[in-house]
């Protein structure tokens, strides 16, 4: 759940982003984009490099040069001025508000309710997950030498969780009503 | 689990503020009427849905002025007394216009301890009477309309106890007194008026600062600027002697004295009593705070120095009382070795006569001391009221009670030692002074008089220590779940 | 970790500093507790959650011997609290625990390093060494620069970092917070948070942490839930497994 908003998150314009700083190649702009984003699920290579090449053909980004010192050969990448403008563009867009309207919580608790299952059981073993990962990110959080991005990062993670696990309490206080509302549907 | 997420304060306001919040609903919408009696529903409703200590107020309030009626009424009733009239009772001593006067002007001059143990009992429950006046005003009642309530509460308390002394007061005129002019009635009928008016206005004045803005002092902290060194009782006490002069022009029968010159000297040491209260309570605070080791020295101490004018302001009453009582003291055993030596036939009247005068007074400056002690007990108990959730919260950190009981009586005994050292010593001046003139100076000072301030002082840690099972109580755990 | 219903069945550990015995506890009519068990390890810090009015201030009290519980047992170290005497009960307070609040515990009038000091001077600690102390605490919570100050002039922030300061002073074994954030907004808690649960940790302090607040139980390593006085058959354990 939690990890959503990452998966959603435009990985071309991530990359584009991280090209602002001066051309780079593409293991390069993998590792970086792994530090900056410690909370997310890290970039595969082949992820990076098709990305990459969906930039250039759509004219955002384009090849600087290559790079052959000792090791393997490795293209170049810089963005462009169509890039540029791309990437301004994306930032000043707002996100769509609300995100998770299906909720696959609700939808365990009702399909619980429905195939006579014990959504409140489910609803407790939820939450502990819940506080388990909480527990986690405040770790991450408040470990000596943590960076602002990964504060911010953690912090957007953990009032996520925090909203879902108000919702389970709620629920789990309206169990009795929500039960007689799906049963006589 | 909802309310508890939604705000953290969810747990927080106890079920009397918010008995105080509902009322001032129901108050919006009387208020557009603007009616009296509106107010005076509102008023009710507030006074019958507080707590214990409200009525403590109210009770105490009505208690005081009964006692200011009462004696008002007293002073009243002698000053309508016209030439010589054989009067039952007190030896005789009301029959002759000359011993009347003195009788007149103690009566009023005991309005003084009576206004110092009034302003104490204003002070019960004033934080929390504040939050629910300005509670009243974000529910959108009118500054005036709140200022009328308040008025209307204390107005209310004070016509109860003017009410019953006025009518104890003309039921033993009427068995006393056959014919009493009508004017005497008309009097009566103003002072018992008068009393709950004047409480009143005096409400309204004290609560300027409250009703001035709907969050008034809502908020926990007080302002940090101390409030002035409290003049209003020494200035009652001037305008009251004035009062009193003026009822009885003639000076005391009898005997040469300048009574007008002997209340300069009460009034001039009683003041000054009470700037060195003041001032020792900031110097002692801020001596003491810098250097004690003992926490409760150190409590005390910081407390002194926050607002050293309280001390002053709690003390008043004390000092002036002690005053006159070590003056009194004097002045009694210089008249009663005079009166031995010149013997019966010298005196114009028997021997009792003067002695009864002489005791009459004594039992006067001894009634003010007792009410001036209730005021103090009060007061101090008040201060442990308004603090009981911090108080609490400290024991609940393991700050033993005897800590905190030491620090309540250090408070009353810091700032009293010095002040009542010089307020003995205005006493004895006047009654060595008096000494001097009745004896040509062949008399010493009268020494017994010396024990009047070391027993007022024993006197008035006893009243302080009356809190101390208040404080036991308020150190309850149970304070705890409102913080 | 092992636990059930909170009490101690794992033998891995060291025995728990303060355990808690089907506590019951009613102001007036109003049960606020009704049988709840809580083991308390030594420098551990444990989250109780619940909503509001489920006990949880009430257990914290129970715990700190403040208010002898109606039934069952409290014990620290071996030594039975529900039935010290009421002078022992509060010596251990001052010297063995520290409490914070979410308002209250520092005195209006004493200055900041003063409140600090108090519970140095009521063990009798001399004034100057009591200061030297106390303004080492309040460094490391970063409100020395507000020594001089009285509590009233203070945000809600630093009064709660000075709190902390004040129940840390002593080098008590337990802290027992109640709600300390609760007046607070999330960053300034974020910053009280993170001070109470680094020092606990790096001292070995064990910290009995009430809050309703999720991301405030986050900082603890084990959560327990109340529930009408109750302890929750909620998984606590199940959390607890999760993190260690």
């Amino acid at each position: 759940m939690y990890r959503v908003h990452n998966e959603v998150m435009s990985t071309r314009h991530i990359l584009l982003g991280l090209l602002a700083g001066g051309p780079s190649h593409g293991y390069d702009l993998k590792r970086r984009h792994d530090e900056r984003f410690p909370q997310a699920r890290p970039l595969a290579y082949g992820q990076v490099y098709t990305t990459l090449q969906r930039l250039v053909r759509d004219g955002l980004a384009e090849v600087d040069g290559t790079d052959t010192d000792g090791g393997p050969e490795r293209t170049k990448y810089r963005t462009t001025a169509d890039g540029k403008h791309e990437l301004a563009d994306w930032v000043r867009q707002i996100s769509a508000p609300a995100p998770h309207v299906v909720n696959e919580i609700f939808a365990k608790v009702v399909v619980a309710i429905l195939a006579g299952g014990d959504p409140a059981a489910y609803l407790l073993d939820q939450r502990a997950a819940h506080m388990a990962r909480m527990r986690e990110l405040t770790a991450v959080k408040t470990a000596p030498g943590s960076d602002l991005s990964t504060v911010l990062s953690a912090d957007y993670a953990l009032n996520h969780l925090d909203a879902d696990l108000r919702w389970m309490t709620t629920t789990a206080d309206r169990l009795t009503t929500l039960t007689a509302e799906v049963d006589t549907a | 689990m909802i309310a508890g997420v939604v705000s953290a304060g969810s747990e927080g306001p106890n079920g009397r503020d918010s008995s105080g919040t509902r009322a001032g609903d129901k108050g919006a919408g009387g208020s557009r009427s603007g009616s009296l009696r509106a107010d005076v529903r509102l008023a009710w409703l507030l006074t019958r849905g507080s707590d214990r200590r409200e009525w403590w107020r109210v009770a105490l309030t009505a208690l005081g002025a009964a006692l200011a009626t009462g004696f008002a009424l007293a002073a009243l009733a002698v000053a309508a007394i016209r030439g010589y009239r054989h009067i039952a009772f007190a030896s005789g001593l009301l029959d002759r216009p000359g011993e009347r006067s003195g009788v007149v002007l103690t009566l009023v001059l005991l309005l003084v301890p009576v206004i110092g143990f009034l302003g104490q009992c204003a002070r019960v429950g004033a934080v929390h009477r504040d939050r629910r006046l300005a509670a009243l005003r974000l529910a959108g009642a009118g500054a005036a309309q709140v200022r009328r309530i308040a008025a209307l509460e204390s107005g209310l308390a004070c016509l109860l106890g003017s009410a019953v002394a006025a009518v104890f007061c003309v039921l033993f005129l009427q068995g006393e007194w056959r014919q009493p002019p009508v004017l005497l009635w008309f009097g009566i009928a103003l002072v018992a008026a008068a009393v709950p008016v004047l409480g009143a206005l005096v409400s309204v004045l004290a609560l300027r600062r409250a009703v001035a803005s709907p969050l008034g002092r809502v908020r926990r902290v007080p302002p940090r600027e101390g409030r002035g060194p409290g003049m209003p009782v020494p200035m009652a006490a001037l305008g009251l002697l004035f009062v009193g002069l003026l009822l009885a022009p003639d000076t005391f029968g009898g005997y040469e004295t300048a009574p007008v010159l002997v209340f300069a000297v009460v009034i001039g040491t009683g003041v000054g009593a009470l700037w060195l209260t003041g001032a020792t309570a900031r110097f002692t605070g801020r001596i003491l705070a810098a250097r004690t080791a003992d926490p409760a020295t150190l409590i005390a101490a910081e407390r002194l120095r926050d607002d050293p004018w309280a001390a002053a302001r709690t003390h008043a009453a004390v000092l002036l009382v002690t005053v006159v009582g070590t003056g009194f003291v004097g002045l009694r055993e210089v008249l009663l070795t005079s009166l031995r030596d010149r013997g019966e036939k010298m005196a114009a009247s028997p021997l009792s006569f003067y002695t009864t005068g002489i005791d009459l007074t004594g039992a006067a400056v001894l009634v003010a001391l007792v009410i001036t002690l209730c005021g103090l007990g009060v007061g101090t108990a008040e201060s442990v009221a308004t603090r009981r959730r911090g108080l609490a919260a400290q024991a609940a950190a393991g700050v033993p009670r005897a800590v905190l009981g030491r620090a309540l009586l250090l408070e009353t005994a810091l700032p009293l030692a010095p002040a009542l050292l010089l307020a003995g010593s205005g006493g004895l001046l006047i009654g060595g002074w008096f000494a001097g003139i009745a004896h040509d100076g062949s008399r010493s000072v009268p020494y017994t008089a010396l024990l009047v301030a070391p027993a007022v002082y024993v006197c008035c840690l006893l009243a302080a220590a009356t809190s101390l099972p208040l404080l036991r109580r308020s150190v309850h755990p149970a304070e705890l779940r409102y913080v | 970790m092992t636990t059930t219903n909170g009490e101690p069945s794992g033998g891995d550990t060291a025995p728990p500093l303060l355990t808690a015995r089907r506590l019951a506890k009613t102001y007036g009519r109003t049960p606020a507790l009704r049988g709840a068990s809580v083991a308390l390890r030594a420098g551990e810090i444990l989250a109780v959650t619940g909503a509001s009015g489920s006990g949880k201030s009430t257990l914290l009290h129970c715990l700190a011997g403040i208010v002898r519980p109606d039934a069952g047992t409290v014990e620290c170290a071996g030594e039975r609290l529900d039935t010290l005497p009421e002078r022992r009960l509060s010596e251990l307070r001052r010297t063995e625990f520290g409490v914070v609040f979410q308002f209250g515990q520092l005195i209006p009038e004493l200055t900041v390093l003063d409140n600090v000091a108090l519970p140095l001077l009521l063990a009798g600690t001399a004034r100057g060494a009591a200061h030297e102390r106390a303004g080492e605490w309040l460094e490391r919570f970063g409100v020395l620069g507000q020594q001089l100050l009285r509590p009233g002039e203070l945000s809600g922030g630093q009064a709660q970092r000075v709190s902390l300061a004040r129940a840390l002073v002593t080098g008590p074994k337990v802290v027992f917070a109640d709600e300390p954030t609760g007046a607070l907004d999330s960053l300034a808690g974020e910053q009280v948070m993170g001070a109470l649960t680094h020092t606990a940790r790096e001292s070995g302090t064990a910290v009995l942490l009430i809050t309703h607040d999720a991301q405030v139980a986050a900082y603890a390593d084990r959560e327990l839930r109340l529930s009408d006085g109750a302890l929750a058959a909620d998984g606590a354990e199940t959390s607890a497994e999760v993190t260690s």
